[in-house]
């Protein structure tokens, strides 16, 4: 069908680059520890050079053996420099292809193309995946191409007509819909603790001590200063991953192609994820602390296997964010086997004191140890009483179930309230908890799995009333005649 | 409404493997308190301490040898249906479990030195997303049930 073809000589670079990036840490340890001495500077100097030749031949000899081609409705790839090895894909088992395009890519109009098959997970390499670190986009379409030639000759062969090729935009975000996305995302944690650690980092470089003698005395009547210093640091974190989400999720757009679901974004980086629908396992939709007073939620879609984004899970991010009361609008016509809005039944009132009392249990030895441990603030800790209080009652409030055409519906919170859909075939078991106390008040705790990338995901939900989970259960049963 | 709970319990001799299980791993508790004591007559440490590593290692092996084994032994049922497979486990919380025969993937039987000895085995069911087992079967039991399971099992590719 084809000449074996190298990747475009830029895989090279961005081969030795990824290496050089995972190498990064032990380099620097190396260099922070190893640097003390004078008399090895020298050596150490060398040493690094020597590392980063010895990377880049690497990374182009393996250039120069990886070739791929498209032969006997194949992909075969032939790589390795010392252990030479030869991958064949059949195209009737891959479930998509995903391109993105790094800073370097988009320099030379180039595509990585990743090769998804039912075998492959969210977790990096695994067996029956490819990776084309960078080729022509001519030559991605035409792999693209003879994908779609081949499904549809294997649809054909099973009597079905050929289908139309349909393309939907299924959702697009707007700018403020990004802006909302990049100033309320969980994200800004993460920055924070990073800059923290980041600056006790250089404590030893940075006289941090001298700087504060120098301040005291503008300190110790200024308590003013330290949190002003400290708005300041909080600000600049939040600036920094309010930009990083930006990038990552600009120009985000949900199409359906057939009958997959496309996912493309990215603003320096693009990419673009492909979920075919019959590989979705549930739908989730999620309403983070800051985002549901103003009513806005995420919704993901659990995926087996297909494209997952990196190293997560294969729960993919659809809907990044929209208004909650838009969600069924926007995916009901598209996932048809899901709908949206169903009638939730709560647990019921007796369970709020199991609920008040669980997280009391984990508040108690704080306070208890607070008090006795930090004599006159410890008593502060007491406020943690009411706060856990109001936060059993959200749990509480919020745990609900939902039975409806087939569709089981979980809503639960741990700290983002959940809503979790899913379609009694793709459940993969069912299970009751009962412990001795849940059994005297008469309820009970359920747990569904569903299939998620390698492993499971799923819902549960706590203290519900036994007679509700015992008509869930009954439901689940494939014994009972319905 | 409610489906009758799962009969079949697992092999008594269970119990037995259970308890020889537990007896080893509190011969290590024992070990540790007689470490304890030793230090503690040694550096002339307090007599309590004595008394209380000698109250926990009993606490511990009566527990663990005795109390425990038997409940969990008493709780473990499972039943293979045609349609599903039920299992209702656990000590103080009960667990009970469906797996309809759909989802099953593979079936695996396993067994230790110390099963082997009793002869029994564990089976293992595997779903696309879970595992479970049934712990501590006749070998001959696990064996059918294997073979039953393997049959009644038919994965519905379009679904995982």
């Amino acid at each position: 069908m084809s000449d074996p073809k190298r990747l475009h000589p830029i895989a090279a670079v961005v081969n030795a680059l990824r290496q050089l990036k995972e190498m990064i840490i032990p380099f620097l340890i190396f260099v922070v520890f190893g640097s003390r001495g004078t008399d090895w500077d020298l050596f150490y100097f060398f040493g690094s050079i020597g590392v980063v030749v010895l990377v880049l031949v690497y990374g182009v000899l393996s250039w120069y053996r990886f070739t791929y081609r498209i032969e006997q409705g194949e992909l075969r790839i032939e790589y390795g420099l010392i252990v030479r090895k030869k991958r064949f894909i059949p195209f009737d088992r891959i479930q998509s292809l995903d391109l993105s395009e790094g800073i370097l890519q988009r320099l030379f109009g180039l595509v990585k193309v990743k090769v998804e098959t039912a075998g492959s997970g969210g977790m990096g390499l695994q067996d029956g995946e490819a990776v084309l670190t960078a080729i022509t986009k001519q030559d991605a379409q035409e792999i693209h191409d003879y994908l779609v030639s081949i499904k549809k000759s294997g649809q054909i062969l099973q009597g079905e007509e050929e289908p139309e090729s349909s393309d939907d935009l299924l959702y697009k975000m707007s700018v403020s819909e990004l802006l909302m996305l990049a100033t309320t995302s969980g994200g800004v944690g993460v920055v924070i603790s990073a800059v923290f650690a980041f600056v006790f980092q250089f404590e030893e470089f940075i006289p941090y001590e001298q700087i504060f003698d120098g301040v005291e005395h503008f300190v110790q009547n200024g308590v003013v200063f330290i949190s002003v210093v400290v708005f300041l640091g909080f600000l600049l974190a939040w600036m920094i991953a309010l930009f990083g989400t930006m990038l990552k999720y600009a120009n985000f757009t949900v199409r359906k192609v057939d009958n997959d679901l496309v996912i493309t974004r990215g603003l320096l980086e693009k990419r673009q994820f492909t979920i075919p629908l019959n590989r979705i396992q549930a739908v989730r939709i999620s309403e983070n602390l800051i985002r549901q007073p103003l009513g806005y939620a995420s919704a993901y879609v659990e995926s087996a296997g297909g494209s997952a984004l990196d190293q997560e899970s294969s729960k993919v991010l659809i809907l990044p964010i929209v208004k909650k009361r838009k969600i069924p609008g926007l995916l009901e016509p598209h996932l048809t086997e899901y709908h949206f809005r169903v009638n939730i039944s709560p647990a019921p009132k007796r369970a709020y004191s199991r609920y008040l009392l669980k997280s009391w249990l984990f508040t108690l030895p704080i306070i208890i140890g607070a008090i006795w441990l930090l004599r006159p603030w410890g008593f502060g800790a007491l406020l943690l009483l009411p706060v856990s209080a109001l936060w059993s009652y959200f749990n509480y409030k919020d745990a609900g179930w939902s039975l409806d055409q087939g569709m089981l519906t979980f809503r639960y919170r741990n700290i983002v309230k959940n809503t979790v859909y899913m379609r009694k075939n793709k459940v993969q078991s069912f299970s009751v908890k009962e412990s001795f106390f849940q059994r005297k008040k008469k309820l009970a705790t359920i747990e569904a799995i569903v299939k998620s990338g390698h492993g499971g995901a799923g819902g549960k939900v706590i203290d519900l009333e036994k007679k509700h989970v015992d008509t869930m259960y009954h439901w689940y049963s494939h014994e009972t005649v319905e | 409404m409610t489906i009758s709970e799962p009969q079949k319990r697992i092999s008594e001799q269970a119990l037995t493997v259970w308890k020889i299980a537990a007896s080893l791993h509190s011969l290590v508790v024992w070990v540790l308190a007689g470490g304890l004591i030793a230090i503690t007559i040694l550096f002339d440490f307090p007599k309590w301490i004595i008394a209380a590593a000698i109250a926990v290692a009993a606490v511990y092996s009566y527990l663990f040898i005795f109390l425990l084994p038997t409940l969990r032994w008493k709780r473990w049922r499972y039943e293979v249906r045609e349609q599903e497979i039920e299992l209702q486990y656990g000590v103080f919380i009960i667990k009970r479990t469906l797996i309809p025969m759909i989802r099953v993937q593979h079936v695996d039987t396993q067994q230790g030195p110390l099963l082997r000895k009793y002869s029994l085995s564990t089976v293992t069911v595997s779903t696309a997303a879970t595992v479970h087992e049934i712990p501590a079967l006749d070998m001959e039991e696990a064996e059918n049930l294997r073979i039953s399971i393997s049959r009644l099992a038919r994965v519905a590719d379009e679904d995982v």
